[in-house]
């Protein structure tokens, strides 16, 4: 049959092929079809023309739906238009609590010499204007940054003034524990519209055991209370993570959350450095992290089933990219790479990084992803030549595993965990575990919807309104 | 156990990538004599056999063989593609040779 191909890729989930084409528009197939697409032995039947109207083969040369197509890629890379959005401000490295997996190097609360200073705040809120984003989010994290209010005032005041000629839209973000929430904090969060990003492992005894104290979770659901009834229920959102102990208590995490109001939950894995104190390896955590996640998700759709709203975050990060023609802001699923693109990180000594974790790194004494200093020109800073340096390694349709893989317009790329994971920025994907537990997560979401499609897509549109 | 592959089939990509791909369950060392390559295969992993290492081979193979063929045919549709999406421009020559 005489037909032209069109770019897409392929793998098999669940007993069928799955293609994906260039702007991430999924065809499930019987086996055998890719074969028969290459080999010019379709025949015209309900899956050629299927095949032609979704962009997989064309029968003209250049398909009149090029444009349509062009616009659709578009799109999907449209988070690069307005370059880094995201600003995160590490205020202190100063915390009042224990946490057995902390990932962000924190000190005791009376440690010296690891806050910000009034000028690096200032000249970090200046180099956040430089960026072009027309949204701007200024996030505030430590250590925890509310033991610190009068810095995030500086810092907010800072910025409403540079905005008064700049005209962009703000949105202010705290990243905290909710165990110290000042009047003061809330009046600043309150004043200002600052939505508190906070963090909940779960049940009280697992919350405290991880935070290594016996009263922490009374703290936080006292704090989360408190901070609702000043700002608002839908100001607060808990953040998981899943200590090594946590995997335990799928079904009992997901119940807290659901009993405490909120609307969903990120279930989210362990990063190196929080693992790192475990002394676990990552191969046997990504499987049972994936075995957590899968029953985690099995009670969600259980929840839904029986009426009440309530999402998994993570899942919806990848299903938007799956079924809706939008790009998501996720710094973590993208290609290219969200850092330094849509993430920039002023630290509290007033050195900039490419993201979070690259200052985690550099706590453990190693600079790789060190850009600048807050003092340096904006474009030394982020066009420089180690950011030259890492953009040749941050879009995964030039990484050898991710430019075959036919996921890759789902998931993302990252040097940095690579780095930290494997030694080395542009990583080998056949033994990283990020890419082994994206892709089973993945791999599980287009299993339901290859073999569950009538019981859980409509939960999935609901989630994606 | 070695499986015989030829090159003339196969281009050195397609081997390459496989190879890649399969590292972390198979060890492969690579012999190649002119259009033919020998390839040594051994299972790292408890859970494949020989028989299925020789059929993940060969699928993962022949996977690559189609992508590639798909990669070299699609080749100048995917640069129109990618340069009507990101070009500022809005005239392109869309006669494809």
């Amino acid at each position: 049959m005489e037909y032209h191909l069109l770019p897409f890729d392929f793998t098999r989930i669940a007993g069928q092929e799955v293609l994906v084409n260039e702007f991430g528009d999924m065809f499930v197939a019987p086996m055998g079809t890719v074969d028969k697409i290459v080999n010019r032995t379709l025949e015209k039947d309900d899956v050629y023309k299927s095949l032609v109207a979704n962009f997989f083969i064309s029968e003209q040369q250049v398909p009149a739906t090029l444009d349509i197509a062009a616009a659709r890629l578009r799109e999907k890379k449209s988070f690069l238009d307005d370059f880094t959005a995201l600003h995160i401000f590490v205020v202190t490295l100063q915390c009042n609590q224990n946490c057995v997996y902390c990932q962000a190097s924190s000190r005791k609360e009376d440690s010296v010499h690891c806050t910000m200073s009034e000028e690096t705040m200032a000249r970090s809120v200046e180099l956040m204007f430089r960026s072009p984003a027309p949204v701007l989010t200024m996030e505030f994290q430590g250590g925890e940054p509310s033991l610190h209010p009068e810095l995030i005032r500086l810092g907010i005041e800072k910025a409403e003034e540079l905005n008064k000629s700049e005209g962009r839209v703000m949105r202010y973000v705290l990243c905290t524990n909710c165990v110290h929430l000042t009047d003061e904090m809330l009046d600043i969060c309150k004043q200002y519209g600052v939505m508190i990003s906070t963090s909940l492992d779960g049940p009280e005894f697992l919350h405290n055991s991880n935070r290594g104290k016996t009263d922490s979770y009374q703290k936080v659901i006292a704090g989360i209370a408190k901070a609702r009834e000043v700002l608002g229920v839908d100001m607060v959102s808990p953040l998981q993570t899943t200590s090594v102990r946590a995997l335990q208590y799928p079904i009992e995490i997901v119940d807290e959350y659901v009993d405490l109001g909120f609307k969903g939950i990120f279930l989210r894995a362990l990063n190196p450095y929080g693992l790192a104190t475990y002394n676990q390896d990552w191969d046997k955590y990504v499987d049972d992290f994936v075995v957590f996640y899968k029953k985690a998700f099995e009670h969600i759709l259980d929840i839904n089933k029986r009426g009440t709203f309530f999402m998994e975050e993570f899942a919806v990060i990848v299903l938007r990219k799956m079924l809706t023609p939008f790009c998501t802001g996720f710094v973590d699923l993208q290609s290219p790479a969200g850092i330094i693109n849509s993430v920039l990180v002023y630290n509290y000594d007033g050195y900039v990084y490419a993201s979070d974790e690259s200052r985690m790194l550099a706590e453990n004494g190693d600079f790789t992803f060190r850009i600048g200093n807050v003092n340096d020109k904006y474009e030394d800073i982020v066009y420089g030549p180690k950011v030259q340096r890492i953009a040749q390694l941050w879009a995964n349709e030039t990484l050898a595993g991710c430019s075959d893989c036919a996921l890759r317009n789902y998931c993302g790329a990252d040097p940095v965990r690579n780095y930290s994971t494997q030694g080395d920025p542009y990583g080998h994907r056949p033994t990283s575990m990020l890419c082994k537990k994206n892709k089973a997560i993945i791999e599980y979401l287009i299993t339901l919807l290859i073999e569950r499609k009538e019981e859980v897509l409509p939960i999935f549109k609901r989630w994606l309104l | 156990m070695n499986i015989t592959v030829d090159r003339k089939i196969y281009s050195d990509i397609c081997i390459s990538k496989t190879v890649y791909a399969l590292s972390k369950d198979i060890c492969c060392q690579r012999h190649i004599n002119d259009d033919i390559e020998t390839i040594e295969v051994e299972s790292q992993s408890d859970t494949l056999t020989d028989d299925m290492t020789v059929k993940l081979f060969w699928q993962t193979l022949n996977d690559y063989k189609n992508r590639e063929i798909i990669a070299t045919e699609t080749k100048e549709i995917r640069i129109l593609l990618y340069a009507k999406a990101f070009a500022d421009c809005d005239t392109f020559d869309e006669n494809i040779d």
